[in-house]
């Protein structure tokens, strides 16, 4: 909002320079953002709080600025004296009829008979456009200048176009119309509160003027209108006819009743000056003002809250140079008035604030107050900063990517749980349109980004909520997932060395974390007719690794490129997690180790085959592991060839060549009679 | 003493002189000729023992022979600086990359956020977190955000299909009302995470940032607490030479409620474009916890106070490593994220 010190100034003697000022009313919560130089004068563009409607208004900062210079705030200057009883030469009848009290508590009518209405003087066509705001004649600018000044919207109505003698405030009727002042013709509806005559709409009330009823050059009598609508009801309204005027604005955040008279009286007067036309009638529906509000406050508990030593004298002063009234019940504690213009103040909470903003929250001294932590143990999250640092650490790279995706980017990925994915009522695109039910596809995003700025190996992980269904509630579960894209390369002293992506670096990824989390018994599974590979811990499914679809890849451009995912459930997997350590004993004795070379059949997995070695090599064979692999020229096609290296070692004594023989001897036929191994 | 030896040192500084092709070679080279036990001064040492005449005639020979090792050695001084460093029996091209398992990096968000927490945590809060779907009482009305209200447009907020009244969480501060419901006072909590909110993407917005919340609840928290608790946590970011400023601010849950700023970091608070000219900077909202919270928690406001704060991450990380578009945070290119 807009106000300007010189108009400031016909409030409060102001003695600092506008920079001054506005640093003061800054600091106030007042939050001058910038300060214009313009025409004389100084605009300073203020950011408003919503609980501050009475701050819209040039009065409003006025007696924030009295109080926070500790000056004399001079309200009389725009409030007229009531006067006589307007005579009515012509008598005029006018009924103001309001349909709801909760839509309108107040309306008033003004009747002023014989302006003439024209160009505004130049000193308020001035003013009018340091606030932003276009001269259209002396009575609308009249009617805009009150707005400003007191924060009361008016509206002047051409009397003689309107209809019958009765205003009514109501509802618009199903198929009604209005064209407004900025000549759009709007279709109204039930929930949108006019201004009508006996015939039709004449105004949105509280929002914008109807153009057949507004003042222009040739008007001689005009009906001013000063009234309180809800803030609600006007919001509803501006929202559904998609305007918004300072008027609504002012309504919508409430305009303080006690102000309609006031604001009236000020506009009829400055009619009778610029104008010369003469209130003939004044008409007033709707409730009288509530009384005022009272809290009491404690000065002790304004001390205990902000932690300083305000005397009693200084909160009095404080609360009177904002309107409010106090009394004293005894020593240290009050009962505060609240004016009408303070609708935001309820309890003492909010009095403590503004004797805080007022005394300078820069004044209140900095202590720190101690904490009580209760004894906590690492907890999920800490597990997961541990997860993420062993990721980090083989070389994984983290990002972070939306939650919300478009549906497509599921099914590009085949991912048929779309109808649990949770939809998003108000998403502003299609990418927005659902919560992700996977992390993956997001992920498989990323790196055809990094695809296409050319990156030869892409290596990411992200730690993240998926959302889902789940008996007929809605579910987060945080889940792990990493992709792997493209070639690494290792620049040795030897050459080159190229490492195309696999799932098994997924599964390696996995294996160092589970070994770190101390997690045991977890399986790798191919799934029967799906390139999909399961990882169970202790026979729960955790999650899968994953090769991505040709078809899917083509949908996000990566071409020539595999890529694959893995995707866990961190909290599962964290909940098998041991983090326990129980030293063992170093061996004393040393071990044999022997390798055995062979090829086998390709399809024969490495996995029961270490197993039944294992098995076969109890006690003295402690260990058994692939220690090599190839396949080439010197195999047979449909052939494999490996190495196992066995390792043989007793607790209780150094093993011979004699001892190690025989069970090396019965692990060979093992290999040969149930797995067919030809040895090399 | 012959002039056979003069001569014999002559053609062995020259043969040796060919083979310098390091400097430690070079330094060997200076040492055996120049040392204090080298060949010259075992030379003039002998000098002594000599005629007058053979003194003159030997000591020009051997000053001759020191010349001309000294202007050998800058000679392959010079010749060395020019050429490349190599190691001695060539052991390897210590100029080749280095060989090393490559790190990876954590996000620059979590990054800034671990670092924000763990600050918090130093001072005995904990850190929580909360889920990312909550109620429209979580989220508005135990804060006292009222249904009807101007500020309810600030926290713009996606709501989910299929379950009437649940949506995105569009602050951390839900989470707030979950730990005063299910602990007693007293409270040290900061809780870091996802927040939502149905803004059009640009460079300074997102519809998804992260957010950290920091609440304290206890018998005597006072305002003067948050103003040093806050104090600690902004000279811990960005700095003990920062000053800070606490203006007044609404927010529905506080009351007081403030806007915080520091300095700006860039040019110290004389004004330049990432203040927008103002040398200030705004981090952070916070305010002493609004009685109407902890009745809906179901706390007594006559015997807590507590005061609440929050920031957005995103912010913080910008301001703390200059990165001037918060999209670059959610497109992760490799290139940016492994700046940090």
């Amino acid at each position: 909002m807009k106000v300007t010190y010189n108009w400031l100034r016909e409030f409060v003697d102001i003695k600092i320079a506008p920079k001054a000022l506005a640093d003061k009313l800054t600091m106030a919560g007042l939050e001058v953002a910038s300060i214009e130089q313009r025409s004389g004068d100084h605009i300073f563009e203020i950011e408003i709080t919503s609980n501050r409607p009475d701050w819209l208004s040039i009065i409003g900062v006025a007696r924030e600025v009295a109080a926070v210079t500790n000056k004399k705030l001079y309200a009389g200057r725009c409030q007229p004296r009531r006067g006589k009883k307007p005579h009515q030469p012509n008598p005029q009848r006018l009924d103001v009829k309001i349909g709801n009290k909760k839509d309108s508590p107040l309306y008033t009518a003004a009747v002023i008979s014989g302006v003439k209405a024209g160009p505004s003087p130049e000193w308020l066509k001035n003013r009018l456009e340091l606030m932003g705001c276009r001269s259209v004649n002396n009575i609308v600018d009249i009617t805009n200048y009150v707005l400003f000044e007191i924060g009361e919207p008016l509206h002047a109505f051409d009397l003689d176009k309107l209809e019958g003698d009765t205003i009514f405030v109501r509802r618009a009727r199903a198929g009604e119309k209005i064209t407004t002042i900025d000549a759009q013709e709007r279709a109204l509806g039930t929930d949108i509160l006019v201004i009508a005559d006996s015939k039709k709409p004449v105004a949105v009330a509280g929002v914008m003027g109807g153009k057949d009823t507004e003042v222009t050059e040739g008007t001689r009598n005009i009906l001013l209108e000063a009234a309180v609508f809800d803030p609600v009801v006007v919001r509803k309204g501006r929202r559904s006819l998609g305007v918004q005027s300072e008027s609504s604005y002012r309504f919508e955040r409430g305009v303080n009743p006690e102000d309609v008279e006031t604001a009236s009286l000020r506009a009829a007067e400055m009619i009778r000056q610029l104008c010369g036309g003469v209130c003939v009638l004044r008409k007033r529906a709707g409730a009288p003002l509530r009384n005022k509000k009272q809290i009491s406050l404690e000065l002790s508990g304004v001390n205990n809250a902000l932690g300083i030593d305000i005397p009693a004298a200084r909160v009095k002063r404080i609360l009177s140079s904002l309107g409010f009234k106090i009394n004293a019940r005894s020593s240290g504690r009050f009962t505060v008035v609240i004016p009408h213009h303070r609708p935001d103040i309820r309890l003492q909470a909010d009095l403590i604030e503004e004797i805080a903003r007022v005394y300078g929250y820069e004044n209140i001294p900095v202590s720190l107050a101690p904490a009580r932590p209760a004894a906590e143990g690492a907890g999920f999250k800490e597990k997961v900063a541990f997860i993420k640092d062993i990721l980090v650490g083989l070389g994984l790279n983290e990002v972070i990517t939306y939650s919300l995706i478009d549906k497509k980017l599921l099914r590009y990925f085949g991912i048929q749980d779309t109808l649990e994915a949770i939809e998003v009522l108000n998403p502003l695109s299609s990418e927005q349109e659902i919560l992700r039910p996977r992390l993956m596809p997001s992920l498989a995003l990323c790196v055809a980004r990094n695809l296409n700025r050319a990156r030869e190996y892409i290596n990411i992980f992200e730690v993240s909520k998926a959302f889902f269904r789940s008996e007929g509630s809605f579910k987060e579960e945080t889940r792990l997932a990493v992709g792997l894209c493209g070639e690494r390369s290792f620049l040795l002293e030897s050459g080159l060395i190229k490492d195309p992506a696999s799932p098994l670096h997924l599964k390696g990824i996995l294996e160092v974390v589970f070994e770190r989390m101390g997690i045991k018994e977890y399986a790798f599974c191919a799934q029967e007719g799906s390139s999909d590979i399961s990882v169970s811990i202790r026979g729960e499914t955790v999650g899968f690794i994953t090769k991505a679809e040709k078809s899917a890849l083509d949908n996000l451009d990566i071409k020539n490129k595999d890529l694959f995912a893995l995707e866990v459930s961190l909290e599962k997997m964290i909940s098998y997690a041991d983090p326990e350590r129980r030293y063992k004993r170093l061996p004393v004795y040393p071990g044999i180790c022997r390798d055995i070379s062979f090829i086998l059949k390709k399809d024969i997995p490495a996995g029961g085959l270490l197993k039944a070695v294992e098995e076969r090599g109890r006690p003295l064979l402690k260990e058994v592991k692939v220690s090599d692999c190839y396949q080439g020229k010197q195999i047979p096609q449909g052939f494999k060839g490996l190495t196992v290296s066995c390792f043989y070692r007793s607790d209780e004594r150094t093993l011979t060549e004699s001892e190690v023989s025989p069970v090396h001897s019965l692990i060979c036929s093992l290999l040969k009679d149930e797995f067919g191994a030809q040895f090399r | 003493m012959s002039g056979m030896d003069i001569e014999a040192i002559k053609s062995q500084i020259d043969s040796e002189s060919g083979g310098i092709d390091s400097a430690r070679k070079l330094e060997d080279f200076r040492v055996r000729f120049l040392g204090r036990k080298g060949v010259l001064s075992q030379l003039t040492a002998l000098i002594p023992a000599l005629s007058p005449q053979e003194r003159a005639i030997f000591g020009r020979e051997a000053n001759a022979l020191k010349n001309r090792v000294l202007s050998i050695i800058e000679e392959k001084q010079k010749a060395l600086a020019a050429g490349p460093a190599r190691c001695r029996d060539n052991i390897c091209d210590i100029t080749m990359p280095g060989i090393a398992q490559e790190l990876g990096r954590l996000h620059p968000i979590t990054r800034i956020t671990d670092e924000i927490c763990s600050i918090f945590s130093r001072i005995g809060f904990s850190v929580v977190e909360g889920p990312e779907i909550e109620t429209e009482y979580n989220n508005f009305t135990g804060l006292n955000i009222p249904l009807e209200h101007p500020s309810r447009d600030a926290f713009d907020t996606f709501y989910l299909k299929g379950e009437k009244g649940m949506l995105l969480r569009s602050h951390t501060s839900p989470v707030q009302i979950r730990e005063m419901r299910s602990r007693k006072p007293p409270l040290a909590v900061v809780v870091p995470g996802r927040v939502y909110r149905p803004d059009a993407t640009d460079a300074s917005h997102s519809f998804m940032f992260h957010q950290i919340e920091g609440f304290m609840v206890d018998d005597h928290i006072r305002f003067s607490d948050l103003k040093g608790i806050l104090e600690f946590f902004a000279k811990g970011v960005f700095g003990k030479d920062i000053s800070m400023r606490f203006r007044p601010h609404f927010f529905p849950f506080t009351e007081p409620s403030a806007e915080v700023d520091i300095s700006c970091i860039i040019c110290k608070g004389k004004g330049c474009s990432v203040c927008g000219r103002k040398g200030w900077l705004e981090i952070l909202g916070a305010g002493m916890i609004h009685p109407n919270v902890f009745r809906h928690v179901g706390y007594d406001p006559k015997k807590y106070s507590g005061f609440a704060f929050g920031m957005g991450v995103e912010r913080i990380a910008m301001l703390k490593f200059g990165i001037d578009d918060i999209r670059l945070f959610f497109e992760n290119d490799l290139r940016f994220l492994r700046q940090f």
